[in-house]
This record gives structure tokens, C-alpha cells and sequence, in this order.
């Protein structure tokens, strides 16, 4: 839970400071409306109070969505979350380190590392792990990995030592992630392909989505990855075709996107391709569904939607803030459109939670169906 | 300058010389170095603070230049410069309101700090790499006078610079789509 530091609610009509006066001194100088806004405005227990998600406020949310020129978006409560903290985020954060390992969540600052590395009451918690090192050789400005034009060279000892973190773990579901290797003839696709069959020797029952780059359109790299024995194959286009040259870096682009998820299902049938777009970018309603149209006609199983949130001062603003409820509304439009699952939320990211349950059991339909 | 920097990784510092003011030598050699040194004063020792840090100590007497970014929705964006920073350093230093803009932090790995510049100030620019034109030729909307913000360092002869800032594909689209329905 959030810290509660003093430990009082907020009375209707009133303010409850402990040890403060009971008065608010506003200073003299300023005009009566900031004085009165002061007066009617948040206390310091409202901030330490921990009350982040009462999903009551969010339609009550009166502040900004849409970006005007100029402008810089204040973030709304819906995607406010808690600073991590605990045992388990702890432990994962000193076995990564011990192994030389990195994860995504860390590099790309993902808000939602304190409840997927927490664990919480039921799921055991899960990492994505960055494969091939913590140094992209693309520059795309939404993201905030690490880049550069020649990044350390490659682990060698990395496919094992994934594979032994992993099974130490006990986990039953992982995501492996990778940064962009241009400078790697294959991409890096053997590493990330010799990565899963270590895995799945370790353990035969783990599943195992991959979420792979583009590899520059090299379908034959596509091809080493899918048939590696994983169970999921993930690559995302980030957002639509229309946005594509301005958000992602120009080496990238939505039709090569697109190859590398249809590839994959062309040499792996019964893989399950997933990709994910992110919101709020400037992108249009008719553009989004477009764009899922495409998508489930490439035979795209697994659909997730997130928010685009501005990473650092160097990444693109926000355009726009999407409401939860809109979430769900294309979270509908998707399972119309016959996607398996669309996991739709502003907090939602290519892994989050994205229906492990859910895929998990996908699986096991599918593999008994085959049988 | 006098004296000697201290070697990186390895042990203390290297032999001081007489800028110790004093006798100065090294005791062992490679992992753990250690030095003695004896001093005869305070300003010995203040000399060799000086010796083992940095030139740009005091920036108060390094003159600084200004430059104009013209932003992508036609602002006019002005800040001052130290001479040697890139332009794409300015740009984070200062605070510009320019997004989306050195997303590879200026490895030259991206093309995101592309910037138009003015002819004649162009020509008088350095060389240009390689490196840098392979990142160049991904940019939308080159021009003939392009360069990426995190090559091109601040000269003193470049106080009062005009730059500006590329539209972008997604930009120019939405300005045909304003077009189109107003007619």
C-alpha cells in the first residue's frame, strides 16, 4: 500500500493538519482568486495520503487531455502509480545485477516495474529481460534505452545465464526483449533463438514469448527465432502507419513490421503473434482502427494498447492523455475485430500481465488441439 | 598546463613535479601507486588542486554565444551557448522547448537533431564525417544546407546563430488535411 503518514482522512468542508494551524495564511500579496485556490486546493496529506487510484475521481478529472501548442500535459490520476519498493522487487533487482542481466522495465523506465516485480497476492512476479545488452543501436524518440552507434559487444555466456536466472525463478511465464543489434549481421537473432532452447531445456513447461526487433526485414533471422520453440512471438509496430516516420526511428517502419509478424506465423503455425501500439501520440480514432483492421487481417492473434508517456526532456511530448474508459472502448472494438485478447489500458504495456493467465491457457488449447 | 593530470584507474596520482613545490616522487609502479609529496606552502597545495582538475574552472571569464532555434510550429527560441557545446547540448541544457530532439543522445545513431541551417554559415562549418552523413540521409525533409545538431559545436564567429528546426512528415500531413477541409 501507499504511506499514510498522518494517518487522517480528509473531512468534507474542512482541513485536518495535525500540528499546523488551523487557518491557512495565504501571503497578502497575492490576487483572491490564487488565494482562494490555495485555500480550496490539495493539503500536503493528499499528497503522502497514498490514495493514487480512487477510480471514482478519474471522471471528475478536470485538467488537460489534449496537448495545445506550447503546452506541456500535467499527468492525470489514472497513471499515477506507486513508488516500488519490497522483498521480492529487492530480490529480483540483486539476482539481475549478480548475473550481469538487464531488464526493459528498468531501462525504459516502465511504470509498472514496482507491481510486476512485486508480485503481488497471486501472480509470481515477472521481468522482461533485455537481451544483447543495454544499448540500443537505434534512436527512436519515444524511448529512453541507452543508444549507440557501436554497443559493447555480446555476451556470449548470456543465452545460458538467462536461461539459469530464469529457472532459478521458478517463473512459468517470461518475456525476453532485446534492444536493436544494426550492427550484428543477424540482428543478434541466434543469440536471442540459442536463449529460448536453453530455456526450454531447463525447463519444457515455461512459456516463452520473445519480443524480437525488426532485424532490418532479414525474414531468414525472423525465421531462426520463430522455430527456437517459443510460444509466443512478439513484435511491435508502436503506433499507425501515419505516425510511423515521426515517433520511430526511420530504419523502422510499419509494412517491415508487419512482415516480421506475418513471417512468423508463415514458418511457425502455431505460434502466437502479438504486437502492441502505444496511444497518444497525435493519432486519430480512424487511425487506430485502420490500423487494427491491418493488423488482424495479417492473422495478429494478441492486440495491446498503452499510453505513450514521455520518458525523458528528449523524447516527444505527449499529445495526448486517452481516458480508461476510452481504453475500453477499443479493448471491445478489438475482441469485435477477433483478436484473442486486446489488453487495453493506459498503463498497459506489451507484457504487462498481457493475459499471462490467458495466454497461458491459449497455449494449452492449442497444443492439445494439435494433438 | 603544469603539472600533470591524475592517471584514471590506477592508483593515486602521477609525479607531481615541481609544482609541488617541494620534493615529489612515486613509490611503486602499476596497481597500487602511491605518491609522496612535501610541500613548502598553501598555494603549493592550491596549485596542485588546480594541476589535478579540470581547465574550465572558472566559467564566469568564458565568453557565451547566442543562438536562435526556430521550433518546428515557427517559435522563435533564443539561448546562450558556451563556445565548444553542440547545438544538440544547447538545446538539452537550456531547456528548449524542442521535443522528440537527440533521442540517441548524440552517438550518432539517429537523426532526430536535424537542423537547417542558414547558407553562409553552412559553408564555414566543419567537415562533415561519414558517420554523421549515414544518419543525415535518414532525415525527413534534407535539405542542401542540413547538418545534425550534435556535430556542429559553437564557434565564437556563430554568436547570434539562426537555426532552424525541420517540420515533420506527420506535421506536413496534418497542415494538407487543415488544407483540404477548409476548402
Amino acid at each position: 500500500g501507499g504511506v499514510c503518514v498522518w494517518g487522517s482522512a480528509r473531512r468534507p468542508g474542512g482541513r485536518y493538519f495535525p500540528g499546523a494551524p488551523s487557518t491557512y495564511r495565504a501571503s497578502s500579496s497575492l490576487p483572491d482568486e490564487k488565494k482562494e485556490f490555495l485555500q480550496n486546493g490539495p493539503e500536503l496529506e493528499d499528497f503522502v495520503s497514498g490514495d493514487f487510484s480512487d477510480k471514482s475521481m478519474w471522471t471528475e478529472y478536470k485538467g488537460n487531455l489534449k496537448r495545445q501548442k506550447g503546452e506541456r500535459l500535467r499527468l492525470p490520476p489514472w497513471l499515477k502509480t506507486e513508488i516500488p519498493v519490497g522483498k521480492n522487487y529487492n530480490k529480483l533487482k540483486s539476482t539481475l545485477r549478480s548475473l550481469n542481466l538487464h531488464t526493459v522495465c528498468e531501462e525504459a523506465r516502465c511504470p509498472n516495474i514496482g507491481e510486476c516485480w512485486g508480485g503481488g497476492e497471486y501472480a509470481t512476479a515477472t521481468a522482461t529481460i533485455m537481451l544483447m545488452g543495454d544499448t540500443c543501436t537505434r534512436g527512436c524518440r519515444f524511448c529512453s534505452v541507452k543508444t549507440a552507434k557501436n554497443p559493447p559487444p555480446l555476451d556470449l555466456n548470456e543465452p545460458y545465464n538467462t536461461a539459469k536466472a530464469i529457472a532459478e525463478w521458478g517463473l512459468d511465464y517470461v518475456v525476453l526483449t532485446s534492444v536493436d543489434r544494426d550492427d550484428i549481421l543477424d540482428g543478434g537473432a541466434e543469440h536471442f533463438a540459442k536463449t529460448v532452447s536453453h530455456l526450454k531445456e531447463r525447463n519444457s513447461k515455461i512459456l516463452v514469448e520473445c519480443l524480437t526487433p525488426d532485424f532490418r526485414g532479414d525474414l531468414k533471422a525472423v525465421e531462426k527465432v520463430a522455430l527456437s520453440g517459443l510460444d509466443v512471438y512478439a513484435h511491435n509496430v508502436e503506433t499507425v502507419p501515419e505516425l510511423q516516420r515521426k515517433i520511430r526511428d526511420p530504419r523502422a517502419n510499419f509494412k517491415q513490421s508487419l512482415q516480421v509478424l506475418k513471417h512468423a506465423k508463415k514458418v511457425q503455425p502455431d505460434v502466437i503473434s502479438k504486437t502492441s501500439i502505444m496511444l497518444g501520440l497525435g493519432e486519430t480514432d480512424e487511425q487506430v482502427y485502420s490500423t487494427m483492421k491491418l493488423l488482424r487481417e495479417a492473422d495478429v492473434d494478441c492486440l495491446t494498447l498503452g499510453q505513450y508517456m514521455q520518458p525523458t526532456k528528449r523524447h516527444l511530448k505527449v499529445e495526448e492523455y486517452v481516458t480508461p474508459d476510452k481504453f475500453k472502448h477499443w479493448e471491445k472494438v478489438g475482441n469485435q475485430l477477433g483478436f484473442h485478447y486486446t489488453a487495453s489500458g493506459p498503463l498497459v504495456r506489451s507484457s504487462y500481465k498481457a493475459g499471462e493467465f490467458f495466454l497461458k491457457n491459449l497455449v494449452e488449447k492449442r497444443k492439445t488441439k494439435v494433438i | 598546463m603544469a603539472g600533470r593530470r591524475p592517471r584514471k584507474g590506477g592508483g593515486g596520482t602521477e609525479a607531481l613535479g615541481p609544482l609541488a613545490g617541494g620534493k615529489c616522487w612515486r613509490v611503486g609502479w602499476g596497481g597500487a601507486d602511491r605518491v609522496a609529496v612535501s610541500v613548502s606552502s598553501a598555494s603549493s597545495i592550491f596549485s596542485m588542486w588546480l594541476a589535478l582538475t579540470s581547465c574550465n574552472l572558472f566559467d564566469s571569464s568564458v565568453d557565451r554565444m547566442t543562438v536562435h532555434f526556430i521550433n518546428r510550429d515557427g517559435e522563435r527560441l533564443t539561448a546562450t551557448a558556451k563556445e565548444g557545446e553542440s547545438l544538440l547540448e544547447v538545446v538539452v541544457n537550456q531547456n528548449l522547448g524542442i521535443d522528440g530532439f537527440g533521442a540517441c543522445e548524440g552517438t550518432l545513431a539517429c537523426s532526430t537533431c536535424h537542423l537547417i541551417f542558414e547558407e553562409d554559415v553552412f559553408q564555414k562549418l566543419d567537415t562533415i564525417t561519414d558517420e554523421e552523413l549515414d544518419m543525415l540521409d535518414l532525415a525527413y525533409g534534407l535539405t542542401d544546407t542540413s547538418r545534425l545538431g550534435c556535430q556542429v559545436c559553437v564557434k565564437k564567429a556563430m554568436d547570434g546563430l539562426t537555426v532552424q528546426v525541420p517540420v515533420e512528415v506527420a506535421d506536413m500531413r496534418r497542415e494538407l488535411e487543415v488544407e483540404k477541409q477548409s476548402k
